[in-house]
């Protein structure tokens, strides 16, 4: 284990034992290309930290202070079965244009794409496949960036002629991104995904952890399928049962993932899908944990374009 | 409710999601001693406790909650409610 990893498990341990646990798990299980990635990932974060006049320590207190949104929601969840918000509006007041719940949100998850075994198991699966459509890609979209992680990936993998744009709902976001990334060639563009008018010009469009976020992602999906060429790829992770301060549609399984993409007209070319708890299979649908899910779409052919 | 009453019952209901036969709670008890106490069986125990004590217990309090002890003064402060 690096120092930075092993700093920051020591921290979660001193401050939250009982989630420290799940991390100690996942830690144990992960391969070396896993601590070369998180050790490359860490350090450049914590460059940026300093850069703000931060430390990880405050990195370490917005992922604890995202945990505990995440244990007030878990328990509304297992009480009434549904997400504490429905509407966008609400959690867009709430979460997206609230610059201090951004912020600590924005930290919060960046530290677990390397904390979260799901989290960096999508990751994975997105870096390995990526390379497939190398030289295919000329123009990029990523919708609701989060940190630029992915998109920071997607510039090092396909061809340095292509194009990347990126579309998100929160200032506060797009700023983190542009920061942490540091790349003049991403055009980004404050918008609601369902505001932005462009056709058949995208050949790729990868939007992690989005369909969760809106009132109608089937509404979402044809608007990508709008977007995309007719040969483009899409990329997308959503997640079932996971109660959070923004998730407003609820996926209770993968098959009502999967029936959503083929109404909107795609074709799942693969798809992976991950477990969020150490837990069998059949214990995670019993106790509703949540899995994620992600895959690689074309348009299907059958249908009218 | 006595404390008493409380610890031992919330004791059968740890032992039944906890899956551990032989498992004593004392007030001290905290979840670096039970190694099968993790974040998701906390919140079975915690949905369990309510369930079973007829109460609902907010997040804020739930975080402030240090050791079983604290739990079983929870539970006596909500039942009385």
């Amino acid at each position: 284990m690096n120092n930075l990893i092993q700093h920051i498990f020591e921290k979660i341990e001193e401050l939250s034992p009982i989630h420290a646990k799940k991390l100690k798990k996942n830690l144990a299980g992960f391969d070396d290309l896993y601590y070369e990635r998180a050790n490359a990932f860490l350090h450049k974060y914590n460059q940026f930290l300093m850069k703000n006049d931060k430390t990880m320590d405050y990195a370490i207190d917005c992922y604890l202070k995202m945990n505990a949104d995440m244990l007030a929601e878990t328990i509304d969840f297992a009480h009434t079965g549904k997400y504490s918000s429905s509407k966008f509006e609400e959690v867009n007041k709430r979460v997206y244009a609230n610059p201090e719940t951004m912020a600590y949100y924005m930290h919060g998850l960046l530290l677990s794409q390397f904390l979260w075994k799901h989290h960096y198991q999508v990751y994975d699966y997105y870096i390995n496949t990526l390379p497939t459509y190398a030289t295919q890609v000329k123009n990029y979209l990523e919708i609701g960036a989060g940190h630029g992680l992915f998109i920071s990936k997607a510039i090092e993998i396909l061809d340095p002629q292509t194009r990347f744009t990126v579309v998100d709902v929160s200032p506060t976001s797009i700023d983190l991104a542009k920061n942490f990334i540091e790349e003049g060639r991403i055009h980004f563009i404050l918008s609601d995904i369902l505001d932005f008018s462009e056709e058949s010009c995208y050949d790729f469009v990868s939007m992690g952890e989005v369909l969760e976020h809106v009132e109608e992602p089937l509404q979402l999906l044809e608007k990508i399928r709008i977007m995309l060429t007719p040969e483009g790829t899409v990329f997308v992770t959503t997640p079932t049962n996971a109660p959070s301060i923004d998730h407003i549609y609820l996926f209770r399984n993968v098959k009502e993932i999967q029936a959503l993409i083929h109404e909107a007209g795609f074709e799942i070319v693969s798809e992976q899908h991950f477990l969020t708890e150490d837990v069998s299979l059949e214990r995670a649908e019993k106790l509703n944990v949540s899995i994620m899910y992600g895959a690689f779409l074309k348009k299907r052919k059958t249908n009218i374009s | 409710m006595e404390l008493n009453d409380i610890l031992q019952q919330l004791n059968e209901i740890f032992k039944d999601i906890l899956d551990l036969d032989t498992l004593v709670l004392t007030p001290e008890t905290t979840a670096r001693d039970v190694e099968e106490w993790d974040s998701l069986s906390h919140i079975q125990i915690i949905v369990a406790a309510e369930k079973h004590f007829k109460i609902r217990l907010t997040a804020q309090e739930i975080q402030a909650l240090e050791n079983v002890g604290d739990m079983c003064k929870l539970v006596q402060k909500k039942s009385a409610q």
